[in-house]
């Protein structure tokens, strides 16, 4: 019998995981190296943090109409996608006030505080909102062109949804194998054709131990939290990456962390994010997840829609 | 004939019909008991060259393909041959099994971990 294939590795930020059975442990080993070549690629071309990248190069760009790769007018489309399921609350372009609050640079190594003392420094808690001008809306694609279109300026962040986005390209090259994992930084497509159910622990946004497991056959789930990188602002409170868009602020609204499913891992990341900016009183779990309040109460959310029978309208 | 002794011939016939009745019966009672028996006698062979591994079907494969390749060319060599070739269908036939159990029972996979992003 084959064994699984292990891969784990430095990729967008954060560790990435790959792992795969195939019908031979040589196989098997093949496509995950094949899979984690796929995933640093696509890091290398989506990060903001480096010069080079495709995703700066675009930002930069002072023209309408850019020529653009599949993988970066995908991230295009993704951000509007994004903007349009979540009715807003989940806006990628919100770059320029990420910066303005302290995350200009990859915070790897750079001195943070704890999600506590963060929580501790801001008293008020309130759901986010979308930003009026909804510049999401104005990012396009032309797929026959090649190009991504978008007025100078907009810039995107590809944040966690370039995460699930690549976790479900990378998991479309899976689909013979008989089980995989594709698990970028918290975003995870899990599938194979040997249907079988494979747990998912969710960790806790304080350190300790699991808060909760999931078992998955076929689908995704992703988790978006505040707790990860939270640094002092200059106003002396704490911050972290995770912005109102309304107010371009830090968004504390009462959620540190939201775990969504879904047929996809896109889809998982923008029910996630929208969970975590909608507060205690939004329902953007569907198909179900769990929500980490301030305090560390644990909230399973039941799935309101199958997510196989989602899975296969998708 | 009085009616006396034809009661008694009356009587005299039920008597012969219901010995014929009861020889009929013994009779069919023997036949499914000796059917029952032979029935059990024969799967009770089979079953016990089945379950020794003497598969009649497989003895019969493996000397017509013996004969139809190399026996023909060496005879000498034959009488060893299909030994061995039962054995290695018996081996081939074991790794077999145990790739389908060990397929029907696959290792769970790894668990993973969801953490923000």
């Amino acid at each position: 019998m084959s064994t699984e294939a292990h891969r784990r590795f430095d990729c967008f930020g954060g560790t990435a995981t790959i792992h795969i059975r195939a019908t031979s442990t040589e196989d098997g080993e093949k496509a995950a190296d094949v899979a984690r070549t796929s995933l640093l690629d696509a890091h290398r071309r989506l990060s903001r943090f480096s010069d080079e990248s495709e995703l700066t190069r675009l930002n930069d760009d002072p023209r309408w109409e850019v020529p653009a790769t599949p993988l970066m007018r995908a991230l295009a489309d993704a951000v509007h996608s994004a903007g349009s399921r979540s009715g807003g609350l989940v806006d990628a372009t919100l770059l320029d006030g990420i910066e303005r609050a302290g995350y200009r640079y990859s915070l790897d190594g750079e001195p943070s505080i704890s999600l506590s003392e963060a929580l501790a420094s801001r008293a008020e808690r309130a759901p986010g909102a979308p930003h009026p001008d909804r510049l999401w809306r104005s990012i396009g694609v032309d797929e026959a062109g090649g190009t991504v279109i978008r007025p100078p300026g907009v810039k995107i962040d590809s944040g966690g949804i370039a995460k699930g986005l690549v976790a479900d390209l990378a998991a479309e090259e899976l689909r013979g194998q008989r089980t995989y994992a594709v698990d970028c930084c918290g975003d995870i497509r899990i599938g194979g054709c040997a249907g079988l159910e494979r747990r998912v622990r969710v960790d806790d946004p304080f350190g300790g131990g699991p808060v909760h497991e999931l078992k998955l056959r076929d689908g995704a789930v992703a988790t978006s939290g505040i707790g990860r990188r939270c640094w002092v602002a200059p106003d002396g409170g704490g911050a972290h990456h995770i912005l109102d868009p309304a107010s371009g602020e830090p968004a504390f609204t009462g959620i540190v962390q939201a775990t969504a499913l879904a047929p996809t891992a896109l889809l998982a990341e923008i029910y996630a994010k929208a969970a975590l900016l909608a507060g205690p009183a939004g329902r953007w779990l569907p198909h179900g997840g769990v929500l980490v309040r301030d305090g560390g109460e644990v909230d399973v959310i039941a799935a309101k829609q199958p997510l196989t029978e989602l899975a296969a309208a998708a | 004939m009085d009616p006396l002794e034809k009661i008694d011939r009356k009587r005299q016939a039920q008597d012969r019909i219901r010995a014929q009745r009861e020889r009929a019966g013994r009779l069919k009672s023997r036949v499914v008991a000796i059917s029952l028996i032979c029935f059990a006698l024969l799967w009770g062979v089979v079953f016990v060259q089945m379950a020794t591994g003497n598969d009649p079907v497989l003895g019969d494969t493996s000397t017509v393909e013996l004969e139809k390749s190399a026996f023909a060319k060496e005879p000498v060599e034959a009488e060893t041959e299909p030994v061995e070739a039962e054995a290695e269908a018996e081996a081939e036939a074991e790794a077999e099994v145990e790739a389908i159990e060990e397929e029907l029972i696959e290792e769970e996979p790894a668990p993973v971990t969801t953490s923000q992003s």
